[in-house]
């Protein structure tokens, strides 16, 4: 065989390209949206029942109307939306600091195990305390201004990206990294090619659940000492036994937190699009 | 012919768990892979054969002998000796096309001429159509051609291949068998096949190592002589049957041992 020429060596093609499995609506059959609803309704309606029949006091419980009208007469003026402004940013900054100091950290622990001997300890002594308790040291360094507030955010989430980080690092598959070796990759191309990529949807996944947590730390940060924010609208609004507009605050919280973690996961799908395929639900 | 790649008195003992003495995994083997050929490592399970071929690939250090390549001790993963792994491990982050062209990327060729080489070795193995696909949208049979492009597109001196149709289903082996033995009689590449089916040996190898476990070690070499193609028409011959009994009879009796 001397010299064939490229068309000797085309073997038949596998299957047509065609063949990509069909966009499907969610479970069809299965009325999970239905049951959703149900579930939200039900809950809506215990409450309406409970206080607008009389059977809870408002004092106690504000009953759905009051709410309403008390959301109403917030969302006109600028107070409501500047307080999930100033609650945003500081989440926004704090857990945006903390993401680029743990994620390089996450991974260099789980790549290379020096790293990760040194830390380990530290991380032991501060995983267990909860991020309000740094709320007195925070004050003294840095007053009760933004710095504080962001510094709060920082401590509750960093330990969890990063622990989610090596994790992922170290669950990268080492059959590709040996594949990519064999490929004549160095360490390197190994770290760019095969552990960030490998490690991603994990730290992703992490991402979303520290930032919820960031959510929480920043609320009790401002519930302690801030003059804005959801937090210090909900702690005011209870100084002045407002619980409608307590009640008002609580649900903003909800739905900016929901909102948030939407936006996480169309990120995270644009990050990852070889995940789409694997979870088509 | 020349002497592509070798072992020589290589032994593996593998730590036990306790302390003590460890498994002996092969013991003082030797073997020469000429350049060009198409060798089969056959035996039963626990033979050693799987070790040996990660030897060559420098994934695994022998506790004694060498392995050299070209006439070079080989000391620690040498992309020369390209390996076809089992379960594909193609990257899944990476479109077909990207994991075609990582080879020629970590040689630093530039993009345009890298889509050049995984075009042509992606037409080489039928999947032209599939380049933007990603593996995990294709069948393990489809998976396991990508993964002989990527192979093939990295240019390795000799190809390592570790049980690689092993995990597809009977007809699909039975198709991707021929397609190897077309690209190998095209590109000339060296290619060292392990297997456990006397078959996949008897159709694809120009010699088969048959090896036998507990220690591993080499109990034949045996030069297939067979006429080529071999299509399942040759597989009727008087001679397939002849050598398929002597390799059977090779090792019959470390199946029985395995399967009791």
């Amino acid at each position: 065989m001397s010299t064939p020429a490229t068309s000797d060596l085309v073997l038949p093609a596998a299957a047509s390209p065609g063949e990509r499995p069909k966009w499907r609506w969610p479970r069809l059959g299965r009325p999970v949206l239905l049951l959703n609803l149900l579930g939200i309704f039900s809950l809506y309606g215990l409450w309406a029942l409970a206080t607008e029949s009389g059977f809870v006091s408002p004092l106690f419980f504000p009953s759905p109307s009051m709410v309403a009208a008390e959301a109403q007469s917030i969302a006109g003026t600028a107070d409501l939306w500047m307080s999930i402004a100033a609650s945003s940013r500081r989440v926004f900054i704090g857990f945006g600091l903390a993401t680029l100091v743990a994620v390089p950290l996450g991974i260099l622990m789980g790549a290379w195990w020096p790293a990760k001997a040194v830390i380990d300890p530290l991380i032991s002594l501060l995983r267990p305390l909860p991020s309000i308790t740094w709320i007195p040291l925070t004050m003294l360094w840095l007053g009760i201004g933004e710095g504080q507030k962001i510094a709060i955010v920082f401590m509750g989430s960093w330990i969890y990206i990063l622990l989610y980080t090596v994790e992922s690092t170290k669950r990268v598959d080492p059959l590709l990294v040996k594949a990519a070796r064999n490929l004549g990759a160095g360490n390197l191309a190994v770290m760019r090619e095969v552990v960030l990529p490998g490690s991603l949807p994990g730290i992703l996944a992490g991402l979303k659940v520290s930032l919820a947590i960031a959510w929480s730390c920043v609320l009790s940060a401002e519930m302690v000492a801030a003059q804005t924010g959801l937090g210090a609208l909900i702690w005011s609004a209870k100084d002045w036994g407002n619980m409608p507009l307590v009640l008002v605050g609580m649900v903003c919280i909800s739905a900016t937190v929901l909102i948030a973690d939407l936006l996480a996961n169309r990120l995270e799908a644009w990050l990852l699009p070889w995940e789409r395929h694997r979870r088509p639900n | 012919m020349n002497t592509i790649l070798s072992a020589r008195g290589v032994s593996k003992r593998f730590a036990g768990h306790q302390g003590g003495g460890g498994v002996l995994a092969l013991d003082a083997i030797s073997l020469e892979v000429r350049e060009g050929e198409f060798l089969c490592l056959l035996g039963a399970s626990g033979c050693g054969k799987s070790t040996l071929l990660n030897m060559f690939a420098g994934f695994v250090a022998p506790s004694g002998g060498e392995i050299r390549l070209r006439d070079e001790a080989i000391t620690g993963i040498d992309p020369r000796c390209g390996m076809v792994f089992q379960s594909y491990a193609l990257f899944p982050w990476k479109t077909v096309r990207e994991n075609v062209a990582f080879g020629p990327k970590m040689k630093g060729i530039g993009r345009g001429e890298r889509r050049d080489i995984a075009e042509r070795f992606l037409a080489m193995v039928g999947l032209s159509g599939f380049a933007g696909h990603y593996p995990v949208e294709l069948s393990g049979g489809m998976q396991q051609r990508v993964t002989l492009a990527r192979c093939l597109a990295a240019n390795p001196e000799v190809m390592l291949m570790d049980e690689p149709f092993a995990a597809l289903d009977a007809m699909t082996r039975e198709v991707l068998q021929g397609e190897l033995m077309r690209i190998q009689a095209q590109s000339g590449k060296t290619i060292v096949f392990v297997t456990h089916n006397i078959d996949e040996a008897l159709v694809m190898a120009d010699r088969i190592v048959v090896m036998s476990p507990r220690p591993g070690r080499i109990a034949a070499v045996i030069d297939n002589d067979l006429p080529r193609p071999r299509h399942i028409e040759a597989q009727s011959l008087p001679a397939y049957a002849a050598l398929k009994r002597q390799v059977w009879n090779l090792i019959a009796g470390d199946l029985m041992a395995h399967a009791a």
